[in-house]
């Protein structure tokens, strides 16, 4: 009798926990129905992924793996499920496998939009930069938001846009959404602020991130470049070490192990390094393939012969104009100019102003005695000078 | 019933949404997730008791603000621009819609501060954010196709009520409230800014475990889940002539003029992707968001069919979501799980109460159908209660829910009873066990409560105490 009346309750309840889970993807609130079902067992698999993200923790996707893989079993349409097993494919790098589940989910939910996100970022990684800016705009057409201005935003900072990409950007700072999601747009902000030299625009755009989430490890980062650019190299590391004691991204960790360095203390330096390099390899043992930012630490801080086979392996996955650029670094260092210069003609050719890229363009384009264009790639570099490591600074020359 | 969602989202507080990028170079920027600043929690429309001859709409955004959010308190999206609109005809199109602009200012943008303690007033420069914001009055004009829209800004400059920091920083709070309650020339009120959440729900008890407090719901005991959380609203009090389809006032129930169908939505800008640089890369406008009845969009629209219905009109939801009302999944659920009885075809009984409107009651004349259309549907010339009852029209009180809804109108325990076929004499005392907000409402505009301050920050507190059982619609 009990069970009768509270029952209805309950599945009210269930239906609107199963909306949630659908809406916000992440959020999944404990399972009320026995189990079991394709969409419980989804949910299950969009809470390990999201603890995977906030942790670091790559032995997850393993057992995110599992429970996305039960959920298709049991129901190979589910939608929710099919959104996770897309983002998985993304956090291993597996593109195709993003794209093809991205598409999959569409599929079984045509009005559905965050089937498109990881579409689009499929395409991206993939180099179909047409496809992406023709999903890009399906998405900001039916759900406007600040998942699909960000994604505007990104398109356009890799076809050579960046002040359209800010605007973009603050389309997606305005709308807002989770803190989390808030303070990372915010410093992708600071950092395409950093790439056009406004320094003080990006120091507010930092700022704004650490209000929506204190010690928010990607805005920790992007200060440290802007003390770093400033000549504090003391005070970078300090800020380094902050926000990879938060999160043990890559990213983060090569630049505090260059930033030590440069700063004169090498042990220090090796030690952040040889943890990055951990990082990178605890990635691989959790299913994940290496990325052209793999290719890049191999180059500067590896094998340079190992680094070329690494890129050109990335590449084919992964033919993105950033692959390109990693491989087209990995060339030059490795002595081997000419191809080398080829493959940073690739990485440009959607007119990248991307600081970094533009850089290994330029030697690129110098060693084999292309001064005048090595020259314009430079300029555009020296502009965005604040984004670059202090290894990376040293070659402005 | 939109916030229910996203309150739940809170409570089950495994907060990170957006992958972090984790390890790698390549972006993974967030995917679709909350969007609360073009969230449409709930949307009231009523005759208030001090304001016969007046249609009073309350529409809120924003939900779940903890009081105590700063540094970066809630607000409405400068970006964004947000509605309410009002169907005279029944055709599910807007007739009239109140469309609000906002534009922030900070005064020091080096201070972190929303604002410095003291700070008395919106010139007080202490006040370091302050919003402002615009209405447009839209009126359409001709039919279908060739319908065309007429603007007119009818205030300019108007101060949102801040968020309720504390009473160090807003000694008297209730200053801004009153400098925010303003009377435009056509003599309508308004009133836009943080304000309590008055929607009430224990979502706790039942997502524990079904570990419901008094069995069947109907005797008390349940925990208001949102009680001290806040929202952002935008309250009107509009005179009649201003919204029926002949502006005329309605002289009584029956009047041809007498029911307005009412409902909010948020809408955004679409962006050019691959061309920023010309006029047009700042696009159009995209709905995201719309809110008529409250259950609707949350438990009758298919999971699927939620981006699509959250951009589209009322005037196409009987094609497009008409079958979902119908042969609502709710009640295939409830009956195969449970056994509750509910009837689980030719739901023409849900359809009649939240979409066409009751005949006599408040179903729009002089059209034909009617369409089945999700707005709030209010028969203006219904003198309000004098005491009002929980359970509107199942209860007998002809003023409340679903003709029209009252901020008290207690529409979990409604819905939960018309969904198990109240309407068609199956009636299951149904209830969540909360039976009204933590806070009274006022008895003159803008009616929603105070907001709590972030100082008194206690979210989720209030238990309503038992009672007797109490049979289904009171």
């Amino acid at each position: 009798m009990v069970t009768r009346l509270i029952a209805p309750l309950a599945v009210f309840g269930a239906v609107l926990v199963a909306m949630v889970a659908l809406n916000n993807g992440a959020t999944t609130p404990p399972a009320l129905s026995a189990g079991g079902d394709a969409r419980t067992t989804a949910a299950r698999a969009d809470k390990l992924l999201t603890r995977a993200r906030e942790t670091g923790d790559a032995t997850l996707y393993a057992r995110a793996e599992r429970a996305v893989d039960a959920a298709l079993r049991q129901d190979p349409g589910e939608v929710v499920a099919l959104n996770a097993a897309a983002t998985l494919a993304g956090l291993r790098h597996d593109f195709l496998g993003q794209l093809r589940y991205g598409r999959r989910a569409l599929r079984a939910e045509p009005e559905l939009a965050s089937p498109l996100t990881a579409i689009f970022d499929g395409q991206i990684e993939l180099g179909r930069y047409g496809d992406a800016a023709r999903t890009a705009q399906r998405l900001v057409n039916s759900k406007p938001s600040l998942p699909a201005y960000a994604r505007v935003s990104y398109w356009r900072e890799l076809n050579g846009d960046p002040e359209g990409a800010v605007r973009a950007m603050r389309f997606a700072a305005s709308a807002g959404g989770s803190p989390q999601s808030s303070a990372y747009v915010r410093a992708l902000l600071g950092d395409l602020e950093l790439s056009l030299g406004r320094l003080g625009a990006a120091r507010a755009a930092y700022r704004d991130a650490l209000r929506d989430v204190p010690d928010f490890p990607q805005a920790l980062t992007g200060l440290a470049r802007l003390r770093s650019a400033g000549g504090d190299l003391d005070g970078a590391a300090a800020l380094l070490r902050r926000s990879t004691q938060r999160l043990a991204l890559t990213t983060s960790l090569t630049l505090l192990g260059e930033t030590e360095s440069a700063a004169g203390r090498a042990r220090a330096g090796r030690r952040h390094i040889a943890a990055a390099r951990a990082v990178h390899a605890a990635d691989r043992a959790g299913g994940g393939y290496p990325d052209a930012e793999a290719v890049l630490f191999e180059t500067n801080h590896g094998s340079r012969e190992r680094a070329v086979r690494l890129g050109r392996r990335v590449f084919r996955r992964a033919p993105s104009i950033r692959s390109a650029d990693a491989f087209g670094w990995a060339l030059t260092r490795a002595g081997r100019t000419e191809a080398a210069y080829a493959w940073s003609r690739r990485a440009l050719r959607t007119g990248s102003r991307d600081p970094m890229l533009r850089l290994h363009a330029a030697i690129a384009a110098r060693r084999t005695g292309r001064r005048q264009e090595a020259e314009r790639h430079m300029a555009v570099a020296r502009g965005g000078a604040a984004l670059l490591s202090p290894l990376a600074r040293r070659l402005l020359g | 019933m939109r916030k229910l969602l996203l309150a739940l989202a809170a409570l089950a507080a495994c907060a990170l949404v957006v992958p972090l990028g984790f390890g790698s170079s390549h972006r993974e920027a967030p995917g679709i997730s909350l969007d609360p600043s073009a969230d449409n929690t709930d949307t009231y429309a009523w005759t208030a008791k001090d304001a016969p001859g007046a249609l009073t709409v309350a529409a809120n955004w924003i939900p779940g603000e903890v009081p105590a959010n700063g540094p970066n308190f809630h607000s409405f999206d400068d970006r964004a621009r947000y509605y309410v609109h009002v169907d005279n005809t029944g055709d599910g199109r807007p007739d009239v819609s109140y469309r609000f602009r906002f534009k922030t200012k900070i005064r020091n943008k080096e201070s972190f501060l929303y604002a410095l303690p003291g700070a008395s007033g919106y010139n007080d420069p202490k006040l370091n954010v302050i919003q402002r914001y615009s209405i447009d009055r839209i009126t359409y004009h001709g039919k279908k196709k060739h319908r065309s829209e007429k603007v007119k800004t009818v205030a300019r400059g108007l101060p949102v009520a801040p968020p309720n920091i504390g009473p160090k920083t807003f000694p008297n709070y209730q200053a801004f409230v009153d400098g925010a309650n303003r009377t435009l020339k056509d003599g309508t009120k308004v009133f836009v800014g943080q304000r309590d959440d008055p929607f009430f729900v224990d979502l706790g008890a039942t997502f524990d475990g079904l570990n419901v407090r008094k069995l069947t719901g109907n005797q008390g005991e349940g925990k208001d889940d949102l009680s001290g959380y806040n929202i952002h609203s935008t309250v009107l009090q509009i005179p009649e002539r201003l919204v029926t389809k002949n502006h005329r006032s309605v002289s009584g129930a029956d009047a041809s003029n007498a029911v307005v169908g009412v409902w909010s939505t948020t809408e955004r800008r679409k962006l050019q992707v691959t061309d920023s640089r010309s006029r047009r890369g700042h696009g159009g406008w995209v709905q995201v968001s719309r809110l008529g009845n409250p259950l609707v969009n949350e438990v009758v629209i298919p999971l699927g069919k939620k981006d699509q219905f959250n951009r589209t009109t009322p005037n196409r939801d009987a094609a497009l979501y008409g079958k979902y009302v119908v042969k609502p999944e709710l009640a295939a659920i409830l009956n195969a799980l449970f056994n509750v009885g509910a009837p689980e075809n030719d739901r023409t009984d849900i359809v009649q109460a939240l979409l066409q409107g009751i005949p006599m009651l408040n179903q729009h004349s002089g059209v034909k159908g009617p369409p089945a259309v999700d707005t709030i549907k209010l028969n203006l010339g219904v003198p309000p209660a004098d005491t009002e009852d929980r359970f509107g029209v199942i209860g007998g009180d002809t003023a409340g829910f679903p003709n029209g809804r009252r901020l008290g109108d207690d529409v979990v325990d409604i819905e939960l009873q018309v969904v198990a076929g109240f309407l068609k004499g199956n009636k299951v005392p149904l209830g969540d066990g909360v039976d009204r907000n933590d806070k009274p409402f006022l008895s003159s505009f803008p009616y929603l409560a105070a907001p709590t301050s972030g100082f008194d920050s206690a979210p989720s507190t209030r238990v309503e105490p038992g009672h007797a059982p109490v049979p289904a619609g009171g």
